[in-house]
Parts: structure tokens; C-alpha cells; sequence
């Protein structure tokens, strides 16, 4: 079964955009121009996630997630505004959205979200608090903190030890450097260097040196995968 | 003008109105007063001497009061009034009208004309009236020395509201020329800077003392405001030229790019090149997200400051570049020398700003292997400064890199780094502190106190 999509968005070219772009990643998509319309579809239940727009006709984007928030309806939504400085991210977080991207932004940067935020709601309905990630033969220990790979200790500091664990959870999936930026550090500007991409070298090297297949991939454009085939 | 005809005017005239009214209260009161007590005198005398006479007509009846009334004027008095009238009002003997104009009846006072005919027709007069047997004892004064002392005291007075309207006017005038200049310097300031100028200020009367009256008070609160509007214009002045300037070179390699992507041919070099187009987009991007954040942090209240300890956040950034350092063939030091207590930042903003202190060191400083984040307490507040040991800034130059928070020449091929200068002076300035430039002898000391 398909997951559905509702893009709450009134500027009809990103709309259109966004929905041609995820019908071919899969997804049923359901558009609407205003809030008001927006809040009346959401408060169905039947969407797996809700983007939206911040500066909408009739109701307000933020409003609207505060109003779906109230309803007791918990789709993961994200906030697509042009606004983005930092604070305006930390209102839209604070009405209950569960993630924030700027216009302009790249599809990669949108479908890797969209991805994360659809698994998450999935793993958290699905199961139990887990206490060990594996992904091919690698295998990390979330209470002893502690990372093997084919039986083979890898020791990492502590904060590769969160930006590992946080691409196991994204397993399979794209996570992007803002996606990370935001997570790993909680940083919502864009640093500009690479520091990224040094990180997750390093990283890279620790889980790849001396065994015979990548485990750590760059997908370009986009981010980084940790997936046992490329 | 007009502003200084009417506000001089209007102080003229008050000073004028209100010394009048002063005046004119204090003289009406005297007069009244002086008037008042001439006539009580009057009549304590006349009661006194008409009681005197009754008691003589009492022991002696009418012969011996006749022989007192003659004898009753001291040398010299001819204004006072005695006589003995009959039933009818004829005089029967003394100093008054032959007859008597006012009814015969017991008065105890009077004020009025005593005869209808010469010169008695002519002055009031205070006056007893008291029955003896069947004739009337008169017993008065004109009031004419009363009348030619408040003639006299009217006239004093009317000299002196004359005067003091004179008085009222002079010191209208001078005050009214006195507040108008101060104004009017004022006013010019203003004017400048409403048609652009906003380098003037206003002169202090009292520069030097901290109790400067109330118009030098305005004046502070003016030139200080002038000071803010000034370094304000400047730094959008700064941001909008480095803005169009920074913008040119990725567009212009965009459009370069785009221009050679269109004409490749295979396939798979359109795309690499289509995603080089992707990374000048970004950049340009970039920068216009830190224009906002600039301007938005203009107007950032302080409910957006969360409570953050400045050594966690000089950990936090600082082990998110040492890698980045390393890899750059870079000695990177993260040197907390004191741990104050956690206070309100916007640790987002404060972060970029060390971020952005951080690139820059790492891209102008590379040549010096060493690159220092340093958290200090100083005498002005916490100091968070970034060091390294390349090139440096010359003295001279220094200034100028601050003033316009712009690159140096020698800087113009790195992008950006203009507008990176100016969100750390805004964050600065956020925060209530400053940012500020020194050698590190040799290299560059960036250095953010927040107090």
C-alpha cells in the first residue's frame, strides 16, 4: 500500500513540483491551497505525513499544525517556508511540526526527510525500545555504547558514536549533511565548510579500514547511506 | 522660524501673564488691606470720641457738651466733625453742615455725604449719629486723607504693575531667547539629519559635568540616537555593497557554468557539470540566509536567549571543526581557561558567529599551522577569541577591516567572507558586546566580549 501525502502548499508551481517528484518516489499525494482546507483534510487521519507551507491563505501554516496538534492528531508534518532564519525554524518546531526546510530546497534535501519522518512514525508504532542496531555485520551496542564490526571492536569517540548510531536508525536511507548538522550537533546554520563530510570520513575510515566491503556510502548530491550494498 | 516665533511668543507671554498676575494679587491685597485699616481706625476713633462726649453730656447735659465740642478739636485738626443737631436737623452748635443730609436716626457707623450743599455735598464722610435727650449728637471725619492715601498707594501700585509688566516682558524676552537658541541648535541637528547628514550633533552647554540640564539631557538622547541611526545606515550601507559585490562572482560563475553545461555534449560530464551548478546555488543561497539572519538579529528579542554555559559552547563548535582543521594540516587548540556560569545567548547565532571566526581563521590564517579557540574571562565580560598565526591584519589596516566590517583588498578573492564579518559584529552587538581585531604577534586576534 502506498503512503499518502497531503501538501498543503498555495504556490501552485512548488506544489506541482513536490507532488510530480514524490508520485514517482512512490507516494499518493493529495494537494490543497489553504489552511483552512489543509486542517479540514488532515483532521481525517488517513495522511502519513503532511507538508506544509508556512504564509498560507485563510489559516496561517503554523496555525494550522497547532490546530492539527490540538485535534489530537499526531501525523509527522513538515514545514516547508521560504522563512529560514534559525528562529523561525525553532516556531515552527515549538507548533508542533516535526521537521523544517527552506525554500529553496534541493528534492534530495525534501525526499530524505520525508523518508525519515515516514520510517520513524512506522519503527515507533511497530517496535519496542531496542537496545542494539545491526546493520549487515555491523553491530551497535546502544547500552554499552560500544560498536563491532565481523566480532571486531571499532572504537569511536562519543560523538561518532551518535552520528553512527543515528545513520543505523536511518538504515537503508538517505541522510543528508543538514539532516545530521541539525540532529548530531542541533546546529540550524549552515557552517558552509565541509565539516560534514570530515566527520563522516573519519567514521568512514574507522568502519572501513581493513574489511573487504563498504558499508558507509556517499550518495552525491544528496548525503550519505549506511546500507550493506551500495 | 515659525516653530521659534511661537515657542518664543508663547514664553514671552506666559512670564509676562504670569508676573502680572502675581502683581496684581499682591497689589490688589495691599490695597484692600490699607483701605481697610484707615477705615477700622477711623471708626475706633469717632466711637471713642463720641462715647467721651455722651459721657459729658450725661454728667453735664447739653451746655457742658456744647463747651466740650469747642473745646473737643486738637490744634490744627479742622477735619474732624462735631455737632449738636435738634429734632429737625438744624445744627445747634459745632463743626458741621447747618443741616444734616442723612436721616436722624442711632448710628453706630456710617459712611456717607453729611450736608446736600457746598462742600459737604462734596466728600464722604465716616460718621456716629446718637440721640441725647431730644437733639442728635454728629460725631465724624471726611475721608479725604484716607482717599488721598490710597490715591497714593493706587498710584505707587499702578507704577509698579507698570513695572513689573515691563519686567514680565524683559524676562519673557530673554528667556524665550535663551530656550529658543537652545533649540534652535537642536532643531539644525535635526534638519541635517533629516536631509541626510547625520554626522552632526548637538554641542553639550555642560559636556563635562554628569548633571547637565534638561536640554542638554535631550541633546544626549539625541546624538546618542544619531549614533545608532549612523552606525546602522552604515552597516546596511556595508551589507547591501557587499551583498551586490559577493553575489556577482557565483552568478557570474554560474552563469559561466551553466553556459559550458549546455554545450557538453555526453551525457555523463552534462551531469557533473549540472552538479557543479548545484554547489554555486548553494553558496548563493548561502549568503542571502545570512543577509536575513543579519538583519532579523537587528530585531531579535532577548526571549529567544536560552541559558548556555560559554564552555560547552566553545567545546560544542570547536570539536565540530577540529577535525576539519587536522585535515587541513592544522595544530587546532580548543583552550577553556574558566567556566563561567551558564547566561543568556542565542546559541544558534553565537555559534555561527564562532563558526564563521573559525572559517575565516582556517582560510586566512592556514599558513601558520596553528589555529586557537580560546574562552577567557576579561575585565569587560567573557572573551571568546579565535587565534591563528598567518599573515595577520597590519595595524593600520585593522580599523578599516572593522570600520567596514568589509574584506581588505587582499581578501577579495575569498567569497563571502564580507558578509560573515558583518553577523559577527551584528551577534556582537545582540548580545550587548563587541567584536574586535589585535595581533597575535605574529597573526590575527579575533576576539567576541559579551558581558
Amino acid at each position: 500500500m502506498s503512503r499518502k501525502i497531503l501538501i498543503v502548499e498555495d504556490d501552485a508551481s512548488t506544489a506541482a513540483y513536490v507532488a510530480k517528484g514524490l508520485a514517482e518516489a512512490g507516494y499518493a499525494v493529495e494537494q490543497c491551497g489553504d489552511g483552512r482546507d489543509g486542517l479540514f483534510l488532515a483532521s481525517e487521519g488517513i495522511f502519513d505525513l503532511i507538508i506544509a507551507d508556512r504564509m498560507l491563505p485563510r489559516l496561517d501554516g503554523l496555525a494550522m499544525v497547532s490546530a492539527i496538534r490540538a485535534a489530537g492528531i499526531s501525523t509527522p508534518v513538515l514545514i516547508l517556508s521560504a522563512l529560514a532564519t534559525v528562529d523561525d525554524r525553532v516556531d515552527g518546531l515549538k507548533a508542533g511540526a516535526d521537521d523544517y526546510l527552506c525554500k529553496p530546497f534541493s528534492f534530495a534535501e525534501l525526499s530524505a526527510r520525508i523518508e525519515a519522518l515516514v520510517r520513524r512514525s512506522d519503527r515507533t508504532a511497530s517496535e519496542p525500545t531496542r537496545t542494539k542496531l545491526s546493520v549487515g555485520d555491523l553491530e551497535i551496542d546502544l547500552l554499552a555504547r560500544t560498536v563491532t564490526r565481523a566480532g571486531k571492536i571499532i572504537p569511536v569517540g562519543a560523538r561518532e558514536f551518535n552520528l553512527l548510531e543515528f545513520l543505523a536508525r536511518h538504515a537503508g536511507q538517505v541522510v543528508t549533511r543538514t539532516m545530521m548538522l541539525e540532529k548530531i550537533w542541533n546546529y540550524h546554520f549552515d557552517p558552509g565548510s565541509n565539516v560534514v563530510d570530515v566527520h563522516i570520513g573519519r567514521l568512514r575510515r574507522k568502519l572501513e579500514e581493513g574489511f573487504g566491503t563498504p558499508i558507509l556510502h556517499t550518495v552525491r548530491g544528496a548525503g550519505y547511506r549506511l546500507a550493506v550494498e551500495g | 522660524m515659525k516653530l521659534r516665533l511661537t515657542i518664543s511668543a508663547r514664553i514671552a507671554l506666559l512670564s509676562v501673564v504670569l508676573a502680572l498676575l502675581s502683581n496684581l494679587v499682591l497689589v490688589g491685597f495691599i490695597w484692600k488691606q490699607t483701605s481697610a485699616d484707615a477705615v477700622a481706625a477711623l471708626h475706633r476713633e469717632i466711637v471713642e470720641q463720641a462715647d467721651a462726649l455722651r459721657a459729658v453730656w450725661r454728667t453735664g447735659a447739653l451746655p457742658a457738651l456744647a463747651d466740650a465740642i469747642t473745646h473737643a478739636r486738637e490744634p490744627g485738626d479742622v477735619t474732624l466733625v462735631l455737632a449738636i443737631y435738634d429734632s429737625r436737623g438744624h445744627r445747634m452748635a459745632g463743626y458741621a453742615p447747618r443741616h444734616l443730609a442723612v436721616p436722624l436716626a442711632d448710628t453706630p457707623f456710617r459712611i456717607a455725604m453729611l450736608g446736600g450743599e457746598g462742600v459737604w455735598a462734596s466728600r464722604e464722610a465716616g460718621y456716629t449719629l446718637h440721640p441725647i435727650g431730644d437733639d442728635w449728637l454728629l460725631v465724624g471725619r471726611p475721608l479725604d486723607l484716607i482717599e488721598a492715601q490710597q490715591i497714593a498707594i493706587e498710584r505707587a501700585l499702578a507704577l509698579a504693575v507698570f513695572l513689573s509688566l515691563m519686567l514680565g516682558v524683559g524676562t519673557g524676552l530673554v528667556l524665550a531667547h535663551y530656550v529658543a537658541g537652545r533649540l534652535n541648535t537642536i532643531v539644525a541637528v535635526i534638519d541635517a539629519a533629516g536631509e541626510g547628514d547625520l554626522t552632526r550633533r548637538v554641542s553639550l552647554v555642560r559636556a563635562d559635568s554628569d548633571e547637565g540640564d534638561a536640554f542638554d539631557r535631550l541633546a544626549e538622547r539625541l546624538n546618542a540616537m544619531l549614533g545608532k541611526i549612523e552606525q546602522l545606515m552604515a552597516e546596511l550601507r556595508v551589507v547591501t555593497d557587499s551583498l551586490a559585490h559577493d553575489l556577482r562572482s557565483p552568478l557570474a560563475r554560474l552563469r559561466t557554468k551553466t553556459e559550458q553545461a549546455v554545450l557538453i555534449a555526453d551525457p555523463h560530464q552534462r551531469e557533473a557539470a549540472l552538479g557543479g551548478l548545484l554547489v554555486e546555488t548553494d553558496l548563493i543561497m548561502r549568503m542571502l540566509t545570512m543577509v536575513i539572519e543579519i538583519s532579523r538579529s537587528e530585531s531579535v528579542t532577548r526571549d529567544r536567549f536560552t541559558l548556555v554555559a560559554p564552555a560547552d559552547l566553545v567545546e560544542e563548535i570547536g570539536e565540530l571543526y577540529a577535525p576539519v582543521a587536522e585535515d587541513a594540516g592544522l595544530r587546532f587548540l580548543i583552550e577553556v581557561e574558566d567556566r563561567p556560569a551558564p547566561l543568556p545567548l542565542h546559541r544558534e547565532l553565537m555559534s555561527q558567529a564562532l563558526s564563521n571566526l573559525i572559517d575565516n581563521a582556517l582560510k586566512h590564517g592556514a599558513s601558520g599551522a596553528q589555529v586557537t579557540l580560546r574562552l577567557s574571562r576579561g575585565l569587560e565580560g567573557i572573551v571568546f577569541q579565535v587565534e591563528d598565526r598567518g599573515p595577520g591584519i597590519a595595524a593600520a589596516d585593522r580599523a578599516q577591516a572593522l570600520k567596514r566590517f568589509g574584506r581588505l583588498d587582499t581578501a577579495r578573492t575569498t567569497p563571502g567572507a564580507g558578509l560573515g564579518m558583518a553577523l559577527i559584529e551584528a551577534v556582537a552587538r545582540l548580545h550587548g558586546g563587541r567584536f574586535e581585531l589585535a595581533d597575535n604577534a605574529p597573526g590575527l586576534i579575533a576576539r567576541l566580549v559579551i558581558p
